[in-house]
């Protein structure tokens, strides 16, 4: 019975996360396409909604990679996945409170890992697995962002540079809305399956699926999709204004550009299983548009801020999922420990929006 | 409980596929947005066979431009 409930914590608080990761990334999505006035911020965000729920069931590459990939099976309990995902959640909600882009699947995975390594020791990590699908590519694909954005934004204006710029820039306007619409698919196709590989770890954990044979229920894959899409579309204005314009100032070419590049790299990582970040990629993608143009106008101080919040969030993370545990593991293994930590978190979560609902009271959206 | 070394030959598809089709988009693309605007001026300065041909560079390229999309849509769900 207390495995049963714990279960139910467990997965309602990966989908909440999911919501998080949706509301976290609507950024990444949505503000370069709004920064250049391509898309109405509210049809922006509407229209990722949408295409984040289709993104979901395009692959499961990535849900296996998360499910199977970086901790031992033995050591995964539900109390363990409820730990990491409360960690990442307080991570995102940190981040997302300082207006800072971190990385929510950095987050869960760091908080997976840590809440592991707490309950099983270091020895239930798989170090190699880590290195391989998630810090190599963590490294790689902003690169690859950055370099195919850069390449991209130098043929662009190769081709159109000596046009007039009010019919090029209300092209590129038009080309925008597809290449946000493809961020947007390929969010909900790399983002959606780490919340559906947690789930699954915590039904393998519960003895619904067998470690041995490892698939992703299509209930778990439709209330991921659903998840995410509810949090896209929450939205997050503070994070858009620092994506969108903090970054680099860009026209809608540059634009067209880096969102382009950014849903390649997301495309063709989901292909082959890589659980990327979203923010790391499109933050590649915006520099690179910027510094194809003039290197000057990218404003590397707010990248550097941006660089020092992603290189945290693994660790930060980690810690935060084992503190969650050992407060768990303070009331034995019964199902007290998780409702009194979900209790207190609505309650930090209650008074961050209040605060912030207060604080935007006096700053408006943009409209 | 490692996996041993990186899979290399994984990152390097990444690293092609990605670059490819982000360059690959935006150079069709551009050739579309130059042919249309192009096509108009041409169409303005009633030069009409001009506007023909950079109209045909226009569908062109913003044809190949859906057709990128579609096909890695297509090769992603099929490798997945």
């Amino acid at each position: 019975m207390n495995g049963d409930i714990i279960l139910v914590i467990v997965i309602g608080t990966a989908l909440a996360f999911d919501v998080t990761n949706g509301f976290h990334d609507t950024a990444n999505v949505v503000a370069t396409a709004i920064s250049t006035r391509a898309i109405a911020p509210k049809t922006a965000v509407a229209g990722a909604a949408l295409l984040n729920f289709a993104g979901a069931f395009i692959s499961l590459k990535v849900a296996t990679t998360v499910g199977k990939g970086f901790v031992d099976a033995q050591a995964i309990t539900t109390t363990v996945v409820f730990a990491g995902l409360v960690g990442a959640i307080a991570w995102n909600i940190i981040t997302w409170y300082f207006g800072l882009p971190s990385s929510s699947s950095h987050a869960l995975i760091g908080g997976l890992v840590g809440a592991v390594a707490t309950a099983s020791g270091l020895g239930a990590v798989n170090g190699g697995g880590l290195f391989d699908n998630l810090i190599v590519p963590a490294i790689a694909a902003p690169i690859i962002a950055f370099v195919t954005a850069s390449v991209a934004i130098l043929i662009v204006y190769r081709i159109v540079g000596r046009l007039r710029p009010g019919p090029t820039s209300r092209g590129f306007r038009l080309g925008q809305i597809a290449s946000s619409g493809l961020l947007a698919l390929s969010h909900g196709t790399n983002d959606a399956q780490k919340t559906m590989g947690v789930i699954t770890l915590a039904l393998i954990a519960h003895g619904n699926i067998s470690a041995s044979s490892f698939h992703v229920p299509a209930w778990v894959v439709i209330a991921s999709a659903s998840a995410i899409a509810i949090g896209t579309f929450s939205g997050g204005w503070r994070i858009i204004r620092t994506v969108g314009s903090r970054i680099v100032k860009m026209d809608a070419a540059q634009g067209f550009a880096a969102q382009g590049a950014g849903a390649a790299v997301i495309l063709a990582a989901s292909s082959v299983g890589y659980p990327l970040s979203t923010t790391h990629v499109i933050s590649g993608g915006i520099m690179g548009a910027g510094a194809g143009k003039r290197l000057s106008a990218v404003r590397w101080g707010v990248a550097g801020n941006i660089v020092a919040g992603w290189l945290v969030t693994l660790p930060a993370a980690a810690v935060f999922g084992g503190l969650v545990y050992e407060v768990s593991n303070l009331f034995g293994h019964s199902a007290v420990g998780p409702l009194v930590i979900i209790i207190v978190l609505l309650l930090a979560l209650g008074a961050v929006f209040a605060r912030r609902a207060r604080q935007a009271a006096t700053v408006p959206a943009p409209q | 409980m490692t996996t041993g070394a990186i899979e290399v030959h994984l990152l390097l598809r990444v690293l092609y596929t990605a670059f490819a089709a982000g360059v690959g988009v935006s150079l069709v693309f551009s050739l579309g947005v130059y042919g249309l605007i192009r096509s108009n001026d041409m169409r303005r300065d009633h030069r009409t066979l001009a506007a023909v041909g950079f109209g045909a560079l226009s569908g062109i390229g913003l044809m190949l431009t859906i057709a990128l999309i579609v096909f890695g849509l297509i090769l992603l769900t099929h490798k997945s």
